[in-house]
């Protein structure tokens, strides 16, 4: 326990402890080290099914309860108008704890039915009335349709006009109609019997088809469209119908039509032939209707404060349900010990947290009020630990990162430490731009800015991942600036801050640059971005500072497996891997990085020599070695041959040293006759010995070895394999990784190029323009650019470099 | 060749139905189901597969009816994610396996019209996947001359009921007559269908529809021994003409009059041999008769059905998968179902009797 304080750089130290819980207190301890969060409880008891284990009982009736808060929430969210949930932290919290827990806990659960048996009975009861309102406001729509349906017909009949014209259907035959005609002329009343109702307005075409076939055409069939929908009170959904009335001739196809509609779903309303009754009839649908929607309205409007009461409690509720569920769920995990009522659990925890766990545990015996207090003992035992890294807002984000390229194994160096700084700094070097900088670090700093007012709100998906990465963002923006002023682009324009080391002298035509004399101190002289050869230049620039960024963050993320080998005291690994792995990376790409800097250090113009191609360099070393055809310096092809002999060196130096020492070591022991003995004589020992100790006191420190776990299998053909796989994934990863950095160059270069090409197609043209016109024009355009510069390239573009570092950062 | 482009089309989808099919219930899945006390304990133990909490949102008192359902909805859900993402032509392949869950319905109504069932309740009973919307004006139908042309004519069902046009009332024998011949049309149907789509899949899918029909055939048989109003001739004009007992064997059942005919025919194809092997000491022990019999070969034509469908599984770039999938998942249903029951009924000494898939 040598650092006391916490850090990132290696995970935590943790124990393996095991707890004799009283079952009296069982619940309450489990509760408390909830909510301190910093125990993993292992689970004793892998071979019973879920079912069987000791609290199934208590889970069942928490989802019982959990159903019934579902049911509510549901039931809240469906209603039209906002029924307002009380928030968490705004609620007083339900004890759950203490002596009256259970207490609670049996009054919730009765509250709970009576809540839901209440709801349901309301439910049902305004179901019944919405169902019967409709039921009356279809009729009172089927009255009113066919009475204007009537109407039409009366006045065709008095005005004697071809009633042909204005009724025939295409469907309706022409024998049929003629009788209809005969018993309008005849007489006012329908002697013609009908249907009406009501039907759903998708079904209708089908119902006419059915009924076309049913009824060979012997049907004349009026429908119309009811303006407003029917809105299901269970569900909500809305649905639209139609009115029609059916005219047929016949008892028997009468009732065939009533059949099929009540089959297809259909409403049928008795319709008086009569218009006065009809009328009649109109008046006391109306009377009632009025009747039921007051009634109707009084039930909704006692629903709806039921709703309000339920809303008042649901979070804490829900809160409290979740919560029971997890600690039962827990408390499954532990082995019942059923002779002396006391549940044992053995878990992992921080050892620094060792404190703060037996707090907890006294407090929980206080709180329950029995004088019985769990026991705590650390177990010692030769299982990895899992990883714990302690982070807080700052680092979290990183970690986060990090873990999602897989987690160190106990105690390793942390790589999230460092991808504090190379992870922006990666960004950077590819969203080098101070104005897009500077908008991506105001974004952070209001984020942080509003950090504990959005903590507590629920963020969507998209809105809720940057609020989590804002400290990233932040140094991402922060790094961008950086690389903008070093690049000289804010907005793809530069800056001149100091004089420029060039200066154009005035001509027509081709211009060159003629030194002034001093040199810009800081970043990419701006007199580059007017020139013509400025892409070239950058270009180069760009991709030899991505290489040799590469290959400095390929050695370090090399040696930081370095403290690792120290601290595991695995001096092999330090000769067999570390040192070849290093000496393979430096001797190829190490001397590339090399000669790129010294290459950038000679005055190539003073030279009579060209200077040579860094690339083609690189590829000679390999297929022609000992040739150098344009010479960097003299020499040259002697210190390639050496370094590229090392590197062949180092490729069967990874291959075979480890296994062979591997090797080497079993022979030793299997020489001095150690084999499998302590094996089969230490497990049943070691035992028989916890057995023991847990039978003399309580107290005592328990040895848990488990040899089988850690003994992996020495099987050598595994380890020459596992050996062969590491060196071909080193080699290679080395060569495609160096590739993969000069995405750092193409990257950057994309994002200049695009915010330039954003500039002179929006702004550049405006810019131009004068008068009122121009000003207009200039705001217009202005938005515009600021817009798109917004969304594509801050957002956006932010995402790729993003993922690419990500990638790197694997590395 | 067919492998070449089979994956531009159907890749996504064989894809899907392999997913859900890697979700069916294990033994390992099954001999925890069977050690459930109460239909509670069953619940969890569901949670614990692919169903997930189907049943979460479901009040306490668990009724197999419910398990069933809800079972069902989610397959009724992924064959219509499958079916809304088809092309053609596997589209047209998933709508005829819709095609029988129609006829079912079709005869469902019917016979529940005829008893003067309420409509409604009978509509609740069809299977989701074989509605359509002209269905409910089925029970005004009094005779299948009316049935046919005034619902019927519209589907794509339509077709398979043609030839039986001729049976004038509907009575119980007459609709089984119906079911019969429909049936036999729709494999028939659907075996040219399936030819048409080339190797793989008709290669599976025969050997599936196959066995379908020889095991309509045989049921046909052993069902109407005992009923005059079977004439042999009726009896082999229901005989589906596909399958591996086609046609010698068909005509042998065909005039077939007790149950060791049915065997002969079955011992001169090798894989239906095994179908009557126990069933001979069992009549021989005495007391279990013609009925027992049918009952056992039942199970074993499940078992037959269960394993030909899991060989559709072993053939990539076809079509059989999604056919199969349907099935052994309808039998997992059954089998759920049958557990559940025991449970219910507290018949633990019958819980074994399901079939397991994998």
């Amino acid at each position: 326990m040598g650092d006391d304080y916490p850090t990132l750089f290696r995970s935590e130290q943790m124990s393996l402890v095991q707890l004799y819980i009283p079952t009296e207190v069982a619940h309450d301890t489990v509760a408390g080290l909830g909510g301190l969060g910093n125990v993993q409880f292992k689970d004793l008891n892998p071979t019973v099914n879920p079912f069987q284990r000791s609290f199934v009982g208590e889970i069942r009736r928490t989802e019982e309860m959990a159903r019934r808060v579902r049911f509510f929430e549901s039931q809240i969210q469906k209603e039209r108008d906002v029924v307002p949930i009380r928030p968490l932290d705004d609620s007083a919290p339900l004890v759950t704890v203490g002596p009256s827990a259970a207490h609670n806990i049996d009054e919730l659960d009765v509250t709970l039915a009576e809540h839901e048996t209440r709801l349901v009975q309301m439910n049902e009861s305004y179901k019944t009335l919405s169902e019967r309102t409709r039921e009356l406001l279809e009729a009172r729509h089927v009255l009113r349709e066919t009475a204007v349906f009537f109407e039409k017909a009366s006045l065709a009949e008095t005005q004697q006009t071809d009633i042909r014209t204005s009724f025939d259907d295409s469907s309706a035959p022409l024998l049929q109609h003629d009788d209809r005609e005969q018993q309008y002329s005849s007489t006012l009343q329908f002697d013609l019997e009908f249907v009406a109702g009501t039907i759903d307005r998708a079904r209708i075409s089908t119902f006419e088809r059915v009924l076309w076939r049913v009824l060979r055409g012997n049907l004349y069939m009026n429908h119309t469209d009811i303006a407003e929908p029917f809105i299901d009170p269970g569900t909500g959904a809305e649905t639209r119908k139609n009115v029609f009335i059916i005219f047929a001739h016949g008892d028997a196809l009468l009732a065939k039509i009533r059949k099929v509609a009540e089959s297809m779903g259909a409403t049928l309303y008795p319709i008086d032939p009569n218009a006065d009754k009809r009328s009649d009839s109109l008046r006391e649908v109306t009377d009632r209707l009025e009747d039921l929607q007051t009634v109707l309205y009084n039930t909704g409007l006692s629903r709806r404060s039921a709703l309000v009461t339920i809303g008042e409690n649901l979070a804490r509720w829900q809160d409290v349900v979740r919560k029971e569920k997890a600690v039962y769920e827990t408390m499954n995990l532990f082995n019942y010990d059923v002779r002396r009522k006391t549940l044992v659990a053995e878990g992992w925890c921080p050892t620094r947290d060792m404190t703060m766990i037996q707090m907890a545990l006294r407090h929980a015996t206080e709180e329950s009020g029995t004088s019985i207090v769990p026991i705590l003992h650390e177990l010692r035992t030769n299982k990895t630990p899992p990883t714990f890294t302690r982070t807080n807002k700052f680092t979290e984000g990183f970690q986060t990162i990090m873990d999602a390229y897989g987690i160190a194994t106990y105690q390793e160096v942390n790589p999230g430490l460092f991808a504090i700084i190379t992870f922006p700094f990666l960004f950077a070097v590819m969203f080098g731009d101070i104005g897009h900088g500077l908008i991506l670090f105001f974004a952070a700093l209001y984020m942080i800015f509003k950090e504990k007012q959005w903590a507590r709100e629920e963020l969507d998906e998209i809105l809720g991942q940057f609020f989590y990465g804002r400290y990233i963002i932040l140094l991402m923006g922060t790094f961008s600036v950086y690389t903008g002023l070093m690049y000289n682009d804010i907005f793809s324009k530069s800056l001149h801050i100091w004089h420029s080391g060039w200066e154009f002298p005035p001509s027509n035509g081709i211009s060159f640059a003629v030194s002034t004399g001093h040199v810009y101190p800081f970043g990419l002289d701006p007199a580059w971005h007017a020139a013509d050869n400025g892409l070239v230049f950058t270009n180069s620039y760009k991709m030899k500072m991505a290489i040799v960024l590469g290959v400095i963050h390929m050695t370090f993320a090399l040696c930081l497996q370095l403290p690792n080998h120290i601290k595991f005291k695995r001096p092999l690994d330090i000769y067999a891997n570390f040192i070849p792995q290093m000496i393979f990376l430096q001797s190829i790409f190490g001397y590339l990085a090399l000669c790129i800097l010294y290459k950038w250090s000679i005055d190539w113009s003073t030279r009579s020599t060209e200077p040579p191609s860094l690339l083609n360099m690189l590829i000679a070393m390999f297929l022609s070695p000992g040739t150098v055809e344009p010479q960097l310096y003299s020499g040259q092809g002697f210190v390639q041959v050496v370094l590229l002999l090392l590197a062949l060196v180092c490729v069967p130096w990874m291959l075979c040293t480890k296994p062979y020492f591997q090797w080497k070591e079993m022979q030793n022991i299997r020489g001095q006759g150690y084999v499998g003995l302590g094996h089969r004589n230490g497990a049943p020992r070691e035992s028989t010995d916890e057995v023991l100790e847990i039978e003399e006191e309580g107290n005592g420190r328990v040895i848990v070895e488990e040899m089988e776990e850690e003994h992996e299998q020495h099987d050598f053909s595994e380890v020459v394999i596992h050996q062969i796989i590491h060196t071909i994934e080193f080699c290679l990863g080395c060569i495609s990784h160096t590739a993969s950095y000069l995405r750092l160059w193409a990257l950057s270069l994309a994002h200049a190029q695009l915010s330039e090409v954003l500039w002179s197609m929006t702004l550049e043209k405006v810019l131009g323009l004068s008068g009122v016109f121009g000003i207009i024009a200039l705001v217009i355009t202005g938005t515009f650019w600021f817009i798109s510069t917004v969304f594509i390239l801050c957002i956006m573009e932010a995402f790729t470099p993003l993922s690419f570092a990500k990638l790197e950062e694997k590395e | 060749m067919e492998g070449l482009f089979f994956n531009v089309n159907c890749g996504f989808l064989e894809g899907i139905v392999r997913g859900y099919k890697s979700g069916t219930l294990t033994q390992a899945h099954y001999a925890s189901l069977t050690q459930c006390e109460t239909l509670e304990d069953f619940k969890t133990q569901l949670s614990a597969t692919d169903y997930g909490n189907f049943l979460a949102n479901e009040p306490s008192p668990l009724s197999t009816a419910t398990i069933t359902d809800k079972a069902t909805q989610i397959l009724v859900d992924q064959f219509n994610f499958l079916r809304t993402n088809a092309v053609e032509p596997l589209s047209k392949f998933l709508d005829y396996i819709t095609y029988a869950y129609m006829i079912d319905n079709v005869v469902l109504l019917i016979t529940g019209t005829l008893h003067e069932r309420d409509t409604h309740e009978l509509l609740e009973r069809c299977h989701p996947l074989g509605i359509f919307d002209t269905m409910p004006a089925l029970c005004v139908a009094t005779n299948v001359e009316e049935l046919y042309q005034s619902v019927l004519v519209e589907t794509p069902i339509a077709p398979y009921f043609r030839d039986c046009l001729s049976a004038a009332d509907l009575d119980d024998l007459n609709i089984e007559i119906i079911r019969n011949t429909v049936y036999k049309a729709y494999l028939e149907d659907f075996y040219n269908y399936v030819s048409t789509l080339g190797s793989p899949t008709a290669d599976v899918m025969q050997n599936i529809l196959g066995f379908e029909a020889d095991r309509r055939t045989i049921n046909i048989t052993i069902n109407s021994f005992d009923t005059a109003e079977l004439s042999k001739e009726q009896r082999a004009k229901l005989f589906p003409a596909i399958g591996r007992l086609f046609p010698a064997g068909n005509n042998i059942l065909a005039k077939a009059d007790d149950i060791d005919q049915v065997r002969q025919v079955c011992e001169n194809v090798g894989e239906y041999r095994s179908f009557f092997d126990n069933s001979a000491s069992a009549q021989n022990n005495g007391d279990l008769g013609d009925l027992g019999v049918a009952a056992q070969l039942e199970e074993r034509f499940f078992r037959m059905e269960v394993h030909l469908n899991k060989l559709s599984f072993l053939q990539q770039f076809q079509y059989g998968v999604f056919y199969s999938y349907m099935k052994l998942k309808e039998q997992e249903i059954r089998n759920i179902t049958w557990i559940a029951e025991c449970i219910a009924q507290d018949a633990r000494d019958r819980m074994h009797d399901f079939i397991p898939i994998f």
